[in-house]
C-alpha cells in the first residue's frame, strides 16, 4: 500500500514535471525540475519545488552515485565547494586542482564529457586556486546550448553542453581572457601572465548576457595597496564581446570618486566582486555585493567612505549604469566583504507590495531593500561606533544598524554574556584570556597588538562568521529566507608595521613582537600547476612558540564563547522578524565527549562554519560543518533537514565527510535527488548524489 | 570434511589475530614521537606551515586550526597515518610535496607535541602504512583522559 501510493506520487510528479517543461518552453527552470543556476533562478533563491523527498522520507535517503574528483589534476583536491547545475537530464560543474569542467549523467554520475585548460604558471599564480564554486549555462532554446566558466588562470570559456568543446565563435577560440581590461593605478593593464585577478564564482548569465566579476589575493598583508582594481563586466554571451564596464574604484568624473580622498582611488585596489551576483530579469538590474578595498584591516592610505567597496550596487543590465547603491560599511577596514547573493525577494509589507532585495551578511545582518528605488524596506540608523586610534587611520564616525530585521547571528563578542559557561572555572578563564584582547561592540577597529597592553581587537564573524559565500536561501511562496551564521568565528585583529622593503603599506596584520608572516588565501598555490617538489635546503626560521593560555581562544579545548556555535534562522520578510532560530547541526565530540562536562546535560550546541542550503516545498536542507561520532551515527557528518515551517529536524542521512559546497536538488524521469559536494580532513573532494530507494 | 573444518578454524583464528593486532594498535597517547624530533618539526612548521595554520597551530582565515577540539573532532577515529598522507598529498598548499617524509614526520610530531600527546623513546616513522597502525584518539584510551 505505502510503496503503491508513493509510486503514485511520483507518477503524478513526473506528469506535472513533463507538463511544465512543456508549458515552460525551452528555457531550464527549476519549475521543471532543473537546477539551471548556482542559486537555482537568478533570484538568488536556492529553492526548488521538489517535494518526493520530504520529512517523511529524508532518512531513507540512499546514495545513488557518487563522483570523486581526485583525477581531476594532479593531486587530489580536499576543498570542493562547487554546486552543479542539472539540465536536460545533464549535471554540469567544476572539480579538481585544475578546475575542470565535467557533464555527468544526471542519473548515473556516469563522465559524458570533461573539459581542462593547461594554465602553467598562470594558474599557478592566481588568487583564487582549486576547483572554484561551478559553471553557468546558456541557451537559444534552439539546440545552442553552452557551460560558461572562469577557469583558475582568470579566463572565461564557453563549452558546447553536447561535447564540451570550446564553442569557436566565443572570444578567441571560445575563450576571452578576462585579464585583458584589469588594471592597477590609474590605468595600468596588468601582466597577463602574471597579473593579480581570479575568480572562484560563476558567471551570471542572463538573457544574452554574461556578467563576471574579479577577485584578487587575500588583503591581510599585501605588498601594494596599488594592486589590481576591481570591475564587472558583461559579455555578449554569443561572441564574447565586452558590453559593459562597472568601475566598482570610480574614476574621475564617475559617481562615488570623491569618497577616495586626496585622491586615492588612483593608488589602492581589491573592491570586487568575488561572490555570486543576481539579477531581476524583468526590471533589467543587476545587483552587485563588492567587497573590500586594499588593504583589509588598515585604510590609512584610502580616506574617506571609498566607494563602492562593501556596498550594495544596482546597475543597469543593458548599459551597466549604476542605479542606486547603499554602502554597508563605510571606510571598510573588517574585512566584511559582501559574501552573499543578495536576494531578490516579492514581499509584502503592511499591505504594500514590495519588490524588495535582501543581502545577508558575514555580520549576521539581514539589510532589505526596495530592489528598485534601494531605499531601504526598515529604517536602517547610522550609529556611532568606536574610533581607531592607529596612526593614519580615520574611522568612518558611523555605520549602518538595520532596525529591522533584528540581527539573525551573533557578530560581536559581549563581555561575559557570551563566553563560554559550562562551569564557572571555565567562564573564569574565558574572561582572563579574554582581557588580553580589546573588546568592544561590532565595527571593533583593529589595534597595534602588543604583548604589554592588548594582542589584538577581538572581533567575531569577519573572517568566516555570519553567513559567508555559499549564502543563504528564499521561499518565494512564503516570503522566508533561510540563513545559516557562525557565531564562533573569534578573530582578534592586530595590526603591525611590514618588515622593511616588503610592502608600502603602513600596517599590515600581525605583531611586531613575533616573526613576520605573509598571509596567503584559501589554497593558494595548489593550482594543478603549481611548482613542484624542491626541498627546502635549511629552515630559516624559529621554532613556532610554544603555545600558552595567555590569550587563547580556547578553554580547555573548548571553544571561548558559549553555544550555540552556529544557528539556522527563518526570517520573515514581511513582518522583518525572526519566525524561529535553531543551533545547526548538533553538538561536536569534543563538547560531548569533554570529561570536566561528563553528567551535565547540555543542549545542541550547534556547530560553527558557513554552510549552504536548499530550500524545497517543506525543507530546508544542509549538511554538518564537522565530523561527528555518536551513539545514533558511526563516523561521519550528517546531511540534515529541517522542517521549513518550525525548524525542526526532521531526518538526516550520513555523509563520509563535512559538507564543502552548497548543496541542490533536481528530478529526472521521476526521481528527486540531492547533490552535495563533500571534503575536508582525511576525505578528498567528492560529489555525491542521493535519492530515495527504487522501490520507495 | 574434517579438513575443511580444520582449515575454516584457522582462517577464523588467522582472522581474529589480525582483529586483536587491529585493537592493540598504538594509540598517539602511547609516546609515539619523541622531544628532538618535535623540536626540529616546530623548526619546519615555522617556515612551512605557520602562515597559514598560525604560529599557535589555531588557524586562520585560509586554514583550519591543527590543535583544540575542532581538529580532534576531526581526527578522531582515524589514524596518524591519515593525518601524515594527507599533509604529503596537499601541503603546504603552495607547493604539495616539496617536503620529504622525513620532514613531514617531524611535523607531525610537532603537532602531537603542541596537542601535549606525550612524548616517548622512538622517533615517528615515517612510512604511511606504519603510521596507519596508530590511532589518532581525541581521548586518552587508558585513562579516560579527554584531551
Amino acid at each position: 500500500m505505502h510503496r503503491h501510493k508513493n509510486g503514485l506520487r511520483v507518477a503524478v510528479l513526473a506528469a506535472i514535471v513533463g507538463v511544465a517543461g512543456a508549458a515552460w518552453g525551452q528555457q531550464p527552470s527549476t519549475k521543471n525540475g532543473e537546477w539551471p543556476y548556482y542559486t537555482a533562478d537568478l533570484k538568488g533563491s536556492k529553492y526548488s519545488p521538489l517535494d518526493q523527498i520530504n520529512a517523511g522520507n529524508f532518512s531513507q535517503l540512499e546514495v545513488a552515485w557518487r563522483f570523486k574528483t581526485d583525477h581531476l589534476g594532479p593531486r587530489p583536491e580536499f576543498k570542493l565547494e562547487g554546486t552543479p547545475l542539472m539540465v536536460k537530464g545533464v549535471v554540469y560543474t567544476t572539480a579538481g586542482t585544475r578546475r575542470s569542467v565535467i557533464a555527468l549523467d544526471a542519473k548515473t554520475g556516469e563522465l559524458n564529457w570533461a573539459y581542462s585548460l593547461r594554465e602553467g604558471n598562470r594558474a599557478a599564480i592566481a588568487p583564487r586556486q582549486l576547483s572554484g564554486r561551478g559553471v553557468s549555462y546558456w541557451t537559444d532554446g534552439k539546440g545552442d546550448d553552452r557551460v560558461i566558466f572562469v577557469t583558475t588562470g582568470y579566463r572565461l570559456i564557453s563549452l558546447n553542453a553536447h561535447t564540451g568543446q570550446p564553442i569557436s565563435g566565443f572570444g578567441k577560440s571560445g575563450v576571452v581572457d578576462l585579464k585583458e581590461g584589469m588594471v592597477t593605478g590609474t590605468g595600468k593593464q596588468i601582466d597577463l601572465e602574471n597579473g593579480e585577478a581570479g575568480l572562484h564564482a560563476t558567471p551570471l548569465v542572463v538573457k544574452d548576457v554574461v556578467i563576471v566579476g574579479s577577485a584578487f589575493k587575500e588583503g591581510m598583508t599585501v605588498a601594494t595597496h596599488d594592486n589590481t582594481k576591481g570591475l564587472v563586466r558583461a559579455f555578449d554571451a554569443k561572441t564574447g564581446k565586452l558590453l559593459w564596464t562597472f568601475n566598482t574604484i570610480p574614476k574621475p568624473g564617475e559617481f562615488g570618486n570623491e569618497t577616495w580622498e586626496n585622491g586615492s582611488w588612483a593608488n589602492n585596489g581589491n573592491t570586487g566582486v568575488w561572490t555570486q551576483m543576481t539579477v531581476d530579469e524583468d526590471l533589467g538590474l543587476v545587483y552587485l555585493p563588492v567587497e573590500t578595498p586594499t588593504s583589509d584591516f588598515y585604510g590609512g592610505h584610502r580616506p574617506g567612505d571609498n566607494l563602492f567597496a562593501e556596498s550594495l550596487v544596482c546597475v543597469d543590465l543593458k548599459t551597466g549604469k549604476r542605479k542606486w547603491h547603499y554602502q554597508i560599511v563605510h571606510h571598510p577596514i573588517w574585512d566584511n566583504d559582501l559574501s552573499s547573493a543578495p536576494i531578490l525577494a516579492d514581499i509584502n509589507v503592511g499591505g504594500k507590495a514590495i519588490k524588495a532585495v535582501a543581502l545577508p551578511t558575514k555580520q549576521a545582518m539581514l539589510f532589505v531593500f526596495d530592489r528598485v528605488t534601494g531605499q531601504p524596506v526598515w529604517p536602517i540608523e547610522e550609529k556611532a561606533v568606536p574610533q581607531s586610534d592607529v596612526p593614519g587611520e580615520k574611522t568612518a564616525p558611523t555605520q549602518p544598524f538595520p532596525t529591522k530585521p533584528p540581527a539573525y547571528g551573533r557578530n560581536f563578542i559581549k563581555i561575559p554574556d557570551d563566553l563560554i559557561d559550562f562551569t564557572p572555572e571555565m567562564r573564569a578563564q574565558a574572561r582572563d584570556n579574554m582581557a588580553r584582547y580589546k573588546q568592544g561592540p561590532i565595527y571593533n577597529p583593529p589595534v597595534v597588538g602588543d604583548p604589554s597592553g592588548f594582542l589584538g581587537a577581538m572581533e567575531l564573524g569577519n573572517a568566516s562568521g555570519g553567513t559567508n559565500w555559499p549564502g543563504a536561501g528564499y521561499d518565494p511562496e512564503t516570503h522566508i529566507v533561510y540563513a545559516e551564521a557562525g557565531q564562533s568565528a573569534v578573530s582578534p585583529i592586530s595590526l603591525r608595521n611590514p618588515p622593511a622593503g616588503f610592502s608600502d603599506i603602513r600596517y599590515v596584520l600581525g605583531r611586531n613582537d613575533t616573526e613576520f608572516r605573509v598571509s596567503e588565501g584559501p589554497g593558494f598555490g595548489s593550482a594543478a600547476d603549481a611548482p613542484q617538489p624542491r626541498r627546502p635546503t635549511v629552515a630559516p626560521a624559529k621554532p613556532a612558540a610554544p603555545t600558552t593560555t595567555a590569550g587563547a581562544l580556547t578553554v580547555q579545548g573548548l571553544s571561548i564563547v558559549k553555544p550555540p556555535y552556529g544557528v539556522i534562522s527563518a526570517i520573515n520578510l514581511d513582518r522583518g522578524d525572526l519566525q524561529w532560530q535553531v543551533p545547526y547541526g548538533e553538538t561536536p565530540d569534543v563538547v560531548r565527549n569533554h570529561p570536566a562536562l561528563k553528567g551535565m546535560n547540555i543542549p545542541n550546541t550547534g556547530q560553527g562554519g558557513s554552510v549552504g542550503l536548499v530550500v524545497t516545498k517543506t525543507l530546508v536542507i544542509l549538511g554538518d560543518s564537522q565530523v561527528t561520532t555518536t551513539p545514533q551515527h558511526p563516523r561521519g557528518a550528517m546531511l540534515r533537514a529541517y522542517d521549513k515551517a518550525t525548524g525542526k529536524e526532521v531526518g538526516s542521512v550520513l555523509m563520509p565527510a563535512p559538507q564543502s559546497g552548497s548543496p541542490m536538488t533536481y528530478m529526472v524521469d521521476g526521481k528527486q535527488y540531492i547533490i552535495v559536494a563533500v571534503s575536508g580532513g582525511a576525505y578528498s573532494g567528492e560529489y555525491i548524489a542521493y535519492s530515495l530507494p527504487s522501490d520507495n | 570434511m574434517l579438513k575443511n573444518a580444520l582449515a575454516l578454524l584457522a582462517v577464523l583464528l588467522a582472522a581474529g589475530l589480525v582483529c586483536l593486532q587491529a585493537q592493540s594498535a598504538r594509540s598517539v597517547w602511547d609516546g609515539v614521537y619523541t622531544s628532538a624530533q618535535a623540536q626540529r618539526g616546530g623548526t619546519l612548521y615555522a617556515a612551512n606551515c605557520a602562515s597559514c595554520h598560525g604560529t599557535e597551530l589555531n588557524g586562520g582565515e585560509s586554514a583550519p586550526p591543527l590543535t583544540g577540539g575542532d581538529f580532534l573532532s576531526n581526527w578522531n577515529g582515524l589514524t596518524v597515518g591519515d593525518l601524515f598522507d594527507r599533509i604529503r598529498v596537499s601541503m603546504p598548499a603552495d607547493r604539495p610535496g616539496r617536503l620529504s617524509r622525513e620532514q613531514d614526520a617531524d611535523i607531525v610530531a610537532y603537532m602531537l607535541s603542541v596537542g601535549q600527546f606525550p612524548a616517548g623513546s622512538a622517533e615517528l616513522e615515517h612510512q604511511t602504512e606504519t603510521l596507519k597502525q596508530i590511532r589518532l584518539d581525541a581521548a586518552n584510551p587508558n585513562s579516560g583522559k579527554q584531551k
